[in-house]
This record gives structure tokens, C-alpha cells and sequence, in this order.
């Protein structure tokens, strides 16, 4: 009886009471942490007696703008590179590959995304290594005059972000294609327009909000990146992801490790916001082109 | 002309598209081959053999990592399923003004970098006061999975459409015995897909586990990463090819749930 009266939201209350408190409180703490004092080498906690911003200075040294300018630089080649290996394999799932086989293949995208992170990292550790195999054959084939020396390097990590963030990026750039009618091309085609005017003028335009949402998605995440710069980049592969955890469990240092990474959200927070007035701006663009060019 | 163009670049997108699942899954394949490495370098293949399998199970810090492991992942599902199903239910069955900022929250959980939720862990889990180890890590682990969870529940939810319930209670069924005879069963799938998923989640997790974890309640990735700098042996490869079985497993199980209970709902309710 009791139950007519309880609000349409009662069943999500528990959830959301848990996400605040788990959540939302900590994640406000490490604004405030930002501005706290380390504590003194003997150990003990961090002090919030008196708020500065001096950690936020420290934030700006040589060391920190040249890992966060390598970070930001291997998070957006990296999602370029997701999206022009991507795009065509989303493509070709959407619209080529017999509907039967679909279901399969999605699962065997995403089947490596969710085995563990590390595994992936490892995995290339195996493959790169100097005395291993691949390293051999290359050098038998004399493509390579010494072992192969790309392990902890950022050309490693470069490689194991593209890796390990491809399927991120397929998967919402096929539900884009997917749910784009086949009947809005053929249209196209019957007035006229190219296979290549179609795909500029039609498709491309449809799939952008996909597009969109997958680069978002793995810039953020790839930024954010801690285990496969740790595995693959060694000390000349740093990310700001290792800078932030050095900080924090090897120096003890939390409110430089907070002031980092409230850097790196608010950055993120920025590009997220540049890529939604990036994707209004274009479908605006590309409705006043697109008019009077079909 | 035209045909003869499309064909060519059906077969170029198809070659594309096998080639980018072969380089999904060839380290995979490698990591999976090298753990059967017999030699002392893991990086130079020598002979064939299991013996890392043994070695790496007889080790104690493993089979402890593999317990705490476990067993967080076991508390983190249950606090996901009993808080991201009712969640799930409400957002599908009883929509409102509340939905959208839900969503939103939601979204923002599901795309906050991990290492910022940690953070944020390890501060406010210090403050309150819980230094309970595996607590640490079901709860912190549990943000993610809630949201997982609840986003499953609700499709499922959406699929289904409420006439059996209303049939139900028709034929002068209690809320009550309508809930655990009507939806609980039909919402089934969902529920274990959630279960084992979360359960994946949190079996693989490093960045959370990291810096919530205690002294004495290391997970197994957490040893894993840790032996990275002692220099690699076979017995790492072992752990990593371990962990993948069991990840497999539960993966697949979860995809056959959905999968199969996705066809039973939509043939018994739409002929």
C-alpha cells in the first residue's frame, strides 16, 4: 500500500545515495587536498590547516608541463589513429559483413577490451622485446641492423594506447553507421550524387555524432592512461597518469598529486566541451553546404 | 564500371577489417603461447612445457593475491546487483523528471579517468575511517559496476513490456508475487549478465586496486604489476593467461545470458 505513495525515484536511491557518497564527496576532496600541505617526512597526514595554492605551482615545473604536453600529444594521435584504422573496420561491419556474422564479430571486438588491461600491455612487452622474436626476424630479414629498441620509449606507449583503445572507437562509429537508413544513400545515388559525394554528403555527416562520441571517449580515457605507459614506456614513456601515482605512492606527496590531476580533469573537462561546440559548429557547416549541393 | 568499383572496395574494407582483428588478437595468442615458454628468459622461446603453471600456483603471495582477488570481487558484484538493479528497474519503469540528471551522473561515473576516482577513494576511505582491505576494494571497485549493471538491467527492462505484470495482477496477484514470479524471472538474464560482468570488472582491475589497497591485501593484478620490475619469468605469463581464463569464462557466460534471454523475451512476448 505504502508503495503507491513512495516517489517514481525510490528504486534509485540507494544507487544514487552510494554514488555520493563514494563518489561525489571524494572526488570534491581532491579539489581540496590540492590546496592542503604535505606532511612531514616522518609521515602523519596531510594538513588542511592553512589552503594555498603553492601545489598548483609546483604543477607548472619543467618536468610536469613536458610529461603533460607528451601525454596530451600521445592521447590525440592515438585517437587519431583509432579513427582511420576504425572507421573503415566499423564501415565494413555496418555494411558489408553479412548480418548473421554481426552479432559474432561485435563480441569478438569488444571480447579484448574487457580481458585485463595488463594482459594487453604485457602482451607487447613479449612481442618488442629486444631478444625476442619478432626482433630476430626482422633483423634476419634485414629490415633492422640491431635488436629492436622501441620498448620504454613513448613510441611503445604510443603503440600500446592505439591497441589497446581501437575497439572503444569502432564500436560507437558502427552504431552510428548501423542506425543510418540504407534508403537515405541509394536516394542519393537515384538524384544523381557519386559513391563519394554520397559518403561526404550523407553518411559522413549522419555518423558524425558517433565519430564524435568515440574520439571523446578515447581521448579521455587514453589521457588518463596509467597502466600501459607503466608496462611499455619505462622512465622515457612517462604519461601524467605516472606522474600523478609517483606523487602520490612513492613521494607521499597527495596534495601535488591532487593539484595534477585536477589539472587533467579540468583540461579533459575543456575538451569535452571543445568537442561539442566542434560538432555543432560542423553540422551547422555542413547543413548549409549540404543544401543546395544536392 | 560502378559494380566494378564497389567490388573492390568490398574486398579492401573486408582485408582491412581482418586485418584489425588479427592485430586485436595476436598478442593475445602470443601472451598465451609464451606462458608455455620452458626457458629461464621469457623473451627467447626454448622448449615446450606447463612447468610455470606450477610453479606460479605453488608460489603463496600468488594463491593469497588470487583469494583477495576473489573475494573483493564476490562483494563488489553484490553491492552492484543490489543497488544497480533496483536502479536499473526504475529507470526503464518509472521515468521521470529524475531520469536525465540520474543519466547524466551516471555517464559522468562511467567516463571519469579511474585514476581520478582513486584518488578520490584513497582520500575519503582514509577519512572515514575504513581500513578494512577488501572492503576498500569491493567498495571502490563498485562505483563502476553499479552503473554497468544498472544500464543492463534497464535495457532489458525496456525490451520487455509490462503486460504480463498487469495480467498478473488482473488475476489478483499481490505486488509482491508479482515481482518474484513475473519480473524477477524475467529479468533473470539480465541480473547474472550483471553479476558476472562486474565480477570481471573488478577480477581486472589495477588503478583503483592500487591505490585503495592495504598492506597484506594485494589483488593479483597488483602482484602482477608489482613483478614487472623484478624482471619478467614464466610465472607472470602463467597468472596473466590465469586471470584471462577465468575472465573468458565469465565473459562468454554473461554474452550467452544476454544473447539467449534476449531472444526468449522479444519471441515470447511479440508472437
Amino acid at each position: 500500500m505504502s508503495r503507491r505513495r513512495m516517489p517514481r525515484w525510490s528504486p534509485a536511491a540507494p544507487a544514487l545515495l552510494w554514488w555520493g557518497f563514494f563518489f561525489v564527496v571524494p572526488v570534491a576532496w581532491i579539489a581540496l587536498y590540492s590546496l592542503g600541505q604535505k606532511p612531514p617526512p616522518g609521515g602523519g597526514a596531510v594538513t588542511l590547516d592553512v589552503l594555498s595554492g603553492a601545489n598548483y605551482v609546483a604543477v607548472t615545473s619543467e618536468l610536469f608541463l613536458r610529461v603533460f604536453w607528451v601525454t596530451l600529444r600521445t592521447a590525440a594521435l592515438g585517437t587519431l589513429a583509432c579513427v582511420l584504422v576504425g572507421f573503415p573496420v566499423a564501415y565494413a561491419l555496418a555494411r558489408y559483413v553479412p548480418e548473421r556474422w554481426r552479432p559474432g564479430l561485435l563480441f569478438l571486438l569488444v571480447l579484448p577490451y574487457w580481458t585485463s588491461f595488463l594482459l594487453r600491455a604485457f602482451a607487447w612487452r613479449i612481442i618488442l622485446a629486444p631478444e625476442g622474436a619478432l626482433s630476430d626476424t626482422l633483423r634476419a630479414l634485414g629490415l633492422l641492423s640491431a635488436p629492436l629498441s622501441l620498448l620504454d620509449s613513448n613510441a611503445a606507449v604510443q603503440l600500446g594506447i592505439i591497441y589497446n583503445y581501437l575497439p572503444l572507437t569502432i564500436l560507437p562509429i558502427f552504431v552510428a553507421l548501423d542506425r543510418i537508413d540504407p534508403a537515405l544513400g541509394r536516394a542519393a545515388m537515384d538524384l544523381g550524387a557519386g559513391p563519394v559525394r554520397t559518403f561526404l554528403a550523407v553518411t559522413l555527416p549522419l555518423a558524425a555524432p558517433g565519430i564524435a562520441g568515440g574520439v571523446l571517449l578515447t581521448f579521455i580515457l587514453a589521457a588518463g592512461d596509467y597502466v600501459v605507459p607503466a608496462i611499455l614506456g619505462g622512465a622515457k614513456g612517462l604519461m601524467v597518469g605516472n606522474l600523478v601515482a609517483t606523487q602520490i605512492l612513492a613521494s607521499q606527496n597527495l596534495p601535488a598529486g591532487a593539484a595534477m590531476a585536477v589539472v587533467l580533469i579540468g583540461l579533459l573537462g575543456l575538451a569535452v566541451l571543445g568537442a561539442q561546440a566542434a560538432v555543432l559548429l560542423t553540422r551547422g557547416a555542413l547543413r548549409l553546404a549540404r543544401g543546395p549541393a544536392l | 564500371m560502378a559494380r566494378e568499383r564497389g567490388k573492390g572496395t568490398r574486398v579492401a574494407l573486408l582485408s582491412w577489417t581482418a586485418l584489425t582483428f588479427v592485430f586485436l588478437f595476436l598478442p593475445i595468442l602470443v601472451v598465451v603461447t609464451y606462458s608455455f615458454n620452458g626457458g629461464r628468459n621469457l623473451y627467447v622461446w626454448t622448449e615446450f612445457s606447463p612447468d610455470w603453471y606450477g610453479r606460479a600456483l605453488d608460489n603463496p603471495r600468488v594463491v593469497s593475491a588470487l583469494m583477495v582477488s576473489l573475494k573483493a570481487a564476490l562483494i563488489n558484484a553484490a553491492i552492484a546487483v543490489a543497488l544497480g538493479v533496483p536502479a536499473g528497474m526504475a529507470l526503464a519503469r518509472r521515468k521521470g523528471a529524475w531520469t536525465g540528471p540520474f543519466l547524466a551522473l551516471l555517464f559522468v561515473i562511467l567516463g571519469t579517468p579511474e585514476l581520478v576516482s582513486a584518488i578520490g577513494q584513497m582520500i575519503w576511505l582514509d577519512r572515514i575511517g575504513l581500513y578494512d582491505g577488501l572492503l576498500r576494494l569491493a567498495v571502490g571497485h563498485s562505483l563502476f559496476n553499479i552503473a554497468v549493471v544498472a544500464l543492463i538491467v534497464r535495457a532489458r527492462a525496456e525490451g520487455l513490456s509490462d503486460t504480463l505484470e498487469e495480467a498478473a495482477a488482473d488475476l489478483g496477484a499481490r505486488p509482491w508475487r508479482t515481482f518474484l514470479e513475473i519480473t524477477l524471472p524475467l529479468m533473470a538474464p539480465a541480473v547474472l549478465a550483471g553479476v558476472l560482468l562486474s565480477f570481471t570488472f573488478s577480477f581486472d582491475d589495477v588503478i583503483i586496486s592500487l591505490f585503495v589497497q592495504r598492506p597484506g591485501t594485494s589483488t593479483l593484478p597488483i602482484y602482477i604489476l608489482s613483478s614487472f620490475k623484478p624482471g619478467l619469468k614464466g610465472d607472470v605469463a602463467a597468472i596473466v593467461v590465469i586471470t584471462l581464463g577465468l575472465s573468458l569464462i565469465g565473459m562468454l557466460a554473461a554474452a550467452t545470458l544476454l544473447l539467449r534471454g534476449r531472444g526468449k523475451a522479444l519471441g515470447g512476448l511479440l508472437d
